[in-house]
């Protein structure tokens, strides 16, 4: 291991990047949050609120996707309704013919 | 070549790293999911049966698996008569908060495979994780034991992270995960590279530019390889805020996984329900997710056909490095096609 790697994997660098970490997510949160109530001030749409429409279309996509399984769930149990159907009656489709 | 011209031709290959073509074999979208997206690449020669889905990483992209036109796993993989999937995982953003690991484990992965079944009209899928992506593969066979897998490949994939040099700084206690994982909902990917940057400093930070700036000199720089290495590494999307707190907390604060402790939506992942045709593929230089942190999934998993591929080579570069099209790559399709036959 390089000299540069082992200093990095000592813990006092580990502790001093824990605090430097802490610092800096702090400082760059203070900063965020001046500058979205700036924004709504202004009557502006800030990034929450942004956020926040998004996260109502995520909602509504999840719901989306819970009807897209089901629809598939109905297909693929009409699809096998079919071919035993087709089997009891002595003719075999193909499943290009049974969708 | 003369200082002056090398400088121009330096700072060329620097300031257009961003324009070099990644992921150019042609695909098409199957499904899309909030930011995730199935896409399925075009081929005219599909032999296999069995369809294999490639996963990648919350952190950087999956155009690595397509880096560049004559260095891509994706064309390879066609080329040897393979039909292939990708689930990219997409950029998350603020909104995407709430996606913790069950998102992915419980229900994107396992929406991601049935929509692959049913592009392909297949029964059994292969799934191909890489690094978080094989963890996150790796806990949705242990979770779901009617799961259409039949082979799972997990590459350099982090299982274990006791005495991991990365777990050496978020694991200690001074590290307050819950702290950055409440500032940003969505944990901006510049930081998480810049973590992982630091853990070879000088290779990262100094080396890569000092090698670029000598080859430049010499004429042997090769921009080809470089620019579209380099764009994949700055292209980093953010990391939902939940999803990055599980991941610090579950796998490295307490290492939940080989401790048989890890729930999700209240079910115990228990590595011994792997029970698929098992490739473990690790790499001898890698600082990422050394060996020893993937080795201990031969002490649970209960799959009978397990082989383990153990190269030289670091996280990435064993799998995209310009060497991997004739040392890895034909041994991973070898693998695979052996049990993709119907």
């Amino acid at each position: 291991m390089e000299k540069d790697e082992q200093l990095v994997q000592r813990n006092a660098f580990g502790e001093l990047l824990a605090m430097a970490t802490e610092n800096v997510v702090a400082l760059a949160k203070i900063s965020a949050d001046v500058g979205d109530l700036t924004v709504r001030n202004l009557r502006l749409a800030g990034r929450r609120d942004i956020a926040r429409l998004g996260q109502q279309l995520a909602r509504t996509e999840d719901k989306l996707e819970s009807v897209l399984q089901e629809v598939e769930r109905l297909q693929d149990e009409l699809r096998a309704e079919r071919e035993k159907a087709a089997r009891t009656n002595g003719a075999p489709r193909s499943r290009a013919q049974s969708q | 070549m003369n200082p002056g011209r090398a400088a121009v031709e330096y700072a060329n290959t620097l300031l257009t790293t961003e324009d070099a073509a990644t992921g150019t074999t042609p695909r098409d979208v199957v499904w899309t999911h909030r930011k995730v997206t199935l896409y399925r690449y075009r081929s005219s020669q599909r032999e296999h049966a069995v369809p294999v889905l490639l996963v990648f990483a919350l952190i950087n992209r999956p155009t690595i698996f397509d880096l560049r036109p004559g260095n891509s796993f994706v064309s390879f993989l066609l080329e040897e008569g393979f039909d292939v999937f990708l689930l990219d995982w997409g950029e998350p953003d603020d909104e995407d908060a709430d996606m913790g690991l069950e998102a992915y484990v419980c229900d994107e992965l396992p929406w991601g495979i049935r929509e692959t079944l049913r592009a392909a009209e297949a029964d059994e899928v292969s799934l191909l994780g890489w690094c978080i992506g094989g963890t996150v593969c790796a806990m949705h066979c242990a979770l779901t034991h009617d799961t259409a897998v039949r082979n799972l490949v997990l590459l350099t994939t982090p299982i274990d992270t006791t005495d991991s040099r990365y777990g050496q700084w978020v694991a200690r206690d001074s590290f307050d995960v819950d702290l950055v994982a409440d500032a940003y909902p969505a944990i901006p990917g510049r930081m998480i590279d810049f973590a992982n940057k630091l853990l070879k400093p000088k290779t990262n930070f100094w080396d890569t530019y000092a090698n670029l700036w000598e080859a430049t000199r010499e004429g042997k720089a090769r921009r080809d390889a470089y620019q579209p290495m380099a764009k994949w590494v700055a292209d980093n999307p953010p990391f939902p805020s939940r999803a990055y707190r599980e991941w610090i907390t579950w796998m490295y604060k307490e290492n939940r996984l080989v401790r048989g402790r890890m729930r999700l939506r209240g079910r115990r992942v228990d590595l011994r329900a792997i029970d698929q045709n098992l490739l473990v593929v690790t790499a001898g230089a890698d600082h990422i997710a050394p060996p020893p942190g993937t080795a201990p999934i031969f002490d649970f998993v209960s799959s009978e056909d397990v082989t383990h591929f153990d190269r030289p080579g670091g996280h990435i570069g064993l799998m995209a490095g310009s060497r991997a099209r004739e040392e890895i790559w034909p041994d991973l399709a070898g693998w695979l096609a052996e049990r993709c036959s119907e």
